[in-house]
């Protein structure tokens, strides 16, 4: 009852404008006054921990930071015209591509705003003036976006991690099957769509433009590369090189290397559009204004700044998790299920219930930090993968971020393509539904999010 | 994503502003650079600094807390405008000076919780009374000895040896050092709250969280992602 | 859930409930106690880090939130450095010396000796001794030299990894087995159980008995929480408590020995060193003792030394 009342002020504050953050924290704040003997100071230390006592959650900032200079360095529109050389002949071509290219840069970025942003801003204009109506490339690239969070690395992935204790490298490989597997799906719907709509091709310029495409994006892709690598090894010749956080780390000084001394789209080398970009032998002190150029500031306080506001809501859901526990709430949740009888089916199902209606408020971060602790113990129970469900609720939360009131990809789409929010979401409409077969597959078919982890790194041991 | 566009108005703004800024650039490159650091002295020196996780997590912390307030003045927070935006002015303007009461309410709680919390680490009182202040309380032992687990001790603040840790050295960096930010960011952002509250008082400012509807942000993110 | 006027008494420990040690004897101790102080007391456990880890649990205690914490005994070298003893590489000769240490004067004072920063040792709770595991053998300390191994933030164990020429990483519990596995860092040192628990022998080439060190936990309580008690209550909970213990401390040893042979079950490899390979890894640690002389005391290091002898 007393829960029932705590969610009740969640929503309610939300609805009439209080940040997300504020109404997840104050409602756990009044609820542990009023019904626990717990101290405010603990309410400080769960805030301040939220950040110095997650070690996984370290590498939000760093994977933000690494597609910040990814997007402004240039890479997005390499990988675009990349994608484009591939596949921009078919039907509807020009959609494949965006589709094609989110793919990519969801494998270099852990967001899916940024996948948006980074990729939306170049394609929606481009497919504007190939004839495509406005609204259908909204939807795609709002759709397409979300896979920034399912093919890794991927942010929510890691707060999965840091709620369940599951390991981060297991959870992004089981993301890479899923991840292609709702890319193609899109681009079907896609060419099917086109076929039946007549919409426009584009030209066949050649394998020689994949290959000088390939070329021109190749030290984008690389990250690519470095990440998997980096985390996994290669079988038989290396072992891995680092954690996933570091990597994410690795990745950001990476991205600033490529975007400042080889692409020059951005510090001290790069030159107003269409004038060649200096070479570092023109100006060797680069290597250090480099670190203190505007662009490089902007670049880091852009992505601080998106960090702060995703963890001040990661933070005060920590709080809201804290306060739960400490009145053991998911113990009484978890054996009410289980004494109801519940199968793993109807678990999934509920489960699946609840993430899509809590995504139609909550940022994705801030849902998972509440609702893994609160599933997690009884999926165990149930026999349930707890990387199958790490993967459910990733792909929950894609779903969750094209919906209204509270959906990411939608402010973020509405603001690239400058339409109003309820119109895109009309437009996402048909592809979303794409997503729900989809999510319906992941729920059931275990083996697409399991195999591959399985295979590459054992069966997953649960070790609580 | 942007905010409303926060344009500093005063000489003294723009240079808090600025500050502000820049600590946020700066922590965050502080961060990634310690991490990057740690990770090639281990595989090219087969070594590390030891204190690099460490640090890299209470720079996290700081990041956060030092700069939830700067994201309240520009208005980058998220929130639910759904319902907000189908109000017509009068009540919307009502449910903005709820919300911002709501905030403030939380600023003045979080801020009391995090005085409570650091203040025995700096041997001082923590304040009576389960939801607000109701003066000091005596005689709680004091944590000044706590330290860090691995942060090396950094010579400016030997002097806290003498003022708060009865003359005893310390070996590691103390932690009332690094909790210092819950104080004096929670303040800030008390602050930055109240000012927003003052803000939807006087018709500057329309709401708390960042608006998706309006169009002056769907432009200021368009021109962000065209590049200028 | 608890009852209107008992004593509500929050134990937050890290483990599971009912594999690990620590969380046996925790679940035990929940058990009798709601059994046996029903109406009085009730216990409340929080496994798994759920509320708090090692770290913050001393805060929260010192704060008045969490009644009981079991942390391990490293995380009590900032109240006071005399806990570094038990860190120290092969202070001990096995866990009955550890056993024996504890109960002797030096143990007793040592519980008594944060009295004054408000927290109160109760009981020593064991998990076992350490073996080192790598993905290389390790026969001779230089094998160990230049590998990158895994261990908890202390000075001490950090000294011990310089001493064997190993590089020391700090690494956070969750990432471990991942890094072993793919080989971010090389080796790392443990309990069988703890080893058998993480499956971290399935990630190395093999585990060396080398039984180098201890890893026993603290079971502390605040001062002004357990003062604030009825005499008759607190001394019926600390007999409990100290029941428990004895009849779980007993039992450790063969949880420590099943590990062991569950670990040689899955066809794993460990490695008996024979007396002078022991030796060369004693004589290449041990000049870490002088290192920490000072904050252990010269007559403690004797105390332990003559247990050993007598064992
Ligand atoms: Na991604
Ligand atoms: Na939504």
């Amino acid at each position: 009852m007393d829960v029932a009342l705590l969610f009740a002020l969640v929503i309610g504050l939300m609805l009439i404008g209080v940040p997300i953050a504020v109404s997840l924290g104050l409602s756990s704040i009044l609820f542990l006054l009023a019904f626990s003997d717990t101290s405010l100071a603990s309410i400080a230390q769960s805030f301040y921990q939220a950040m110095a006592g997650h070690y996984t959650l370290l590498a939000i900032p760093f994977f933000i930071l690494a597609s910040s200079f990814m997007s402004t360095g240039g890479v997005a529109k390499r990988i675009i015209r990349f994608s484009i050389a591939c596949v921009g002949h078919l039907r509807g071509g020009l959609a494949i591509a965006g589709v094609f290219a989110c793919m990519l840069f969801a494998a270099l970025s852990g967001s899916s705003p940024a996948t948006v942003v980074a990729i939306g801003s170049i394609v929606i204009a481009a497919m504007r003036q190939a004839g495509y109506t406005k609204d259908f490339a909204a939807g795609v690239i709002a759709n397409a976006g979300t896979l920034g969070i399912l093919i890794p690395p991927s942010i929510v992935m890691v707060v999965y991690a840091s709620a369940t204790d599951v390991s981060v490298g297991r959870m992004f490989l089981a993301g890479v099957i899923p991840g292609i597997m709702a890319g193609v799906m899109l681009m079907i719907t896609i060419y099917i769509m086109a076929g039946i709509k007549g919409m426009p091709k584009g030209e066949w310029h050649g394998w020689g433009e994949i290959w000088a495409a390939f070329k021109d994006a190749f030290w984008g892709l690389m990250l690519i590369v470095i990440i998997m690598v980096g985390i996994y090894g290669i079988p038989g010749i290396t072992g891995a090189i680092f954690t996933p956080t570091e990597a994410a780390a690795v990745a950001s000084v990476y991205a600033f290397l490529v975007a400042v001394f080889v692409y020059r789209d951005m510090g001290p080398l790069a030159t107003p559009e269409g004038e060649r970009n200096h070479t570092l032998l023109e100006k060797p002190w680069a290597l250090v204004t480099a670190l203190v150029h505007p662009d490089t500031k902007k670049t880091l306080f852009e992505a601080g700044k998106l960090t702060i506001t995703l963890m001040f809501i990661i933070a005060n859901a920590l709080i809201l998790k804290h306060v739960l526990t400490d009145e053991q709430i998911p113990q009484q949740i978890a054996s009410a299920m289980l004494a109801a009888g519940l199968g793993p089916v109807m678990f999934l199902v509920i489960v699946n219930v609840i993430l899509l209606i809590g995504g139609q408020f909550m940022e994705p971060s801030g849902l998972l930090v509440i609702v893994a602790p609160l599933v997690f113990p009884i999926a165990i129970e149930l026999g349930i993968d707890p990387i199958h469900l790490g993967i459910i609720m990733v792909v929950n939360m894609e779903i969750g971020m094209i919906t209204p009131p509270v959906g990411l990809n939608l402010f973020v789409t509405s603001g690239v393509a400058g339409m109003p929010m309820m119109r895109v979401v009309k437009a996402a409409l048909p592809f979303l539904a794409v997503l729900f077969v989809f999510l319906i597959l992941v729920t059931y078919v275990p083996w697409i999010s399991t195999f591959l982890p399985t295979a590459l790194m054992g069966p997953e041991i649960i070790t609580n | 994503m942007s905010g409303q566009t926060y344009k500093p108005r005063s000489g003294l703004a723009r240079a808090i502003n600025t500050l502000e800024e820049t600590l946020i650039a700066l922590i965050l490159g502080l961060m990634t650079l310690v991490t990057f650091i740690n990770v090639v002295l281990r595989y090219g020196f087969n070594s590390s600094f030891i204190w690099g996780l460490e640090v890299t997590l209470i720079l996290f912390a700081w990041l956060v807390i030092l700069g939830v307030s700067y994201c309240v003045k520009i208005t980058a927070h998220l929130g639910v405008d759904a319902i907000t935006n189908m109000m017509p002015a009068g009540p919307r303007r009502t449910v903005a000076l709820i919300s911002a009461a709501v905030c403030i309410v939380y600023g003045l709680l979080l801020f009391k919780g995090a005085w409570d919390y650091w203040a025995p680490f700096a041997a001082l009182q923590p304040t009576e009374g389960r939801w607000f202040p109701m003066g000091f309380t005596e005689g709680v032992r004091d944590r000044a000895f706590y330290t860090t687990d691995q942060v090396p001790m950094l010579g400016i603040f030997r002097w806290l040896e003498e003022a708060i840790n009865y003359g005893d050295t310390y070996d590691k960096l103390p932690r009332v050092i690094p909790y210092a930010v819950l104080p004096f960011g929670t303040a800030l952002l008390l602050y930055r709250f109240i000012q927003a509250g003052i803000g939807v008082l006087n018709g500057s400012r329309a709401s708390l969280i960042v608006s998706h509807e309006a169009e002056d942000a769907v432009e200021d993110v368009a021109a962000m992602n065209r590049g200028d | 859930a608890c009852e209107d006027g008992e004593i509500v008494v929050k134990f937050a420990h890290v483990t599971n409930t009912d594999r690990h040690p620590k969380g046996i004897a925790a679940s035990l101790l929940q058990e009798r106690v709601n059994d046996e102080m029903n109406g009085t007391m009730c216990m409340e456990v929080y496994p798994n880090s759920t509320l708090y880890n090692d770290d913050q649990v001393l805060e929260a205690m010192l704060q008045g939130d969490v009644q009981l914490a079991a942390p391990s005994l490293s995380k009590f070298e900032t109240f006071t450095k005399v806990f570094r003893i038990f860190d120290l590489p092969f202070m001990f000769k096995n866990i009955d010396a550890v056993d024996a240490f504890q109960a002797s004067d030096t143990g007793e004072a040592m519980k008594d000796s944060m009295t004054r920063r408000g927290l109160q040792g109760l009981e020593f709770w064991h998990n076992g001794m350490k073996q080192f595991s790598a993905n290389k053998p390790l026969i001779e300390p230089t094998d160990a030299a230049g590998l990158k191994f895994r261990v908890q933030p202390s000075d001490v164990l950090v000294a011990q990894m310089e001493a064997l020429d190993a590089s020391p990483q700090p690494m956070a519990f969750s990432e471990v087995y991942g890094a072993l596995q793919q080989g971010v860092v090389d080796g790392q040192e443990n309990t069988w159980s703890n080893i058998y628990g993480q499956k971290f022998f399935e990630v190395q080439d093999g585990t060396t008995e080398t039984n180098h060190g201890v890893l026993d936990y603290l079971v502390v309580t605040s001062v002004d929480w357990l003062d604030s008690l009825d005499p008759e209550v607190r001394d019926q909970f600390l007999t409990i408590l100290q029941e428990v213990t004895a009849e779980r401390n007993a039992a450790v040893g063969q949880v420590d020995m099943e590990a062991r042979q569950a670990i040689l079950d899955t066809g794993a490899v460990i490695r008996e060193l024979t007396p002078e390979q022991r030796q060369a890894w004693v004589d290449a640690m041990k000049p870490v003792w002088e290192q920490f002389e000072g904050d252990v005391g010269a007559d403690n290091i004797a105390a332990a030394q003559e247990i050993n002898a007598s064992m």
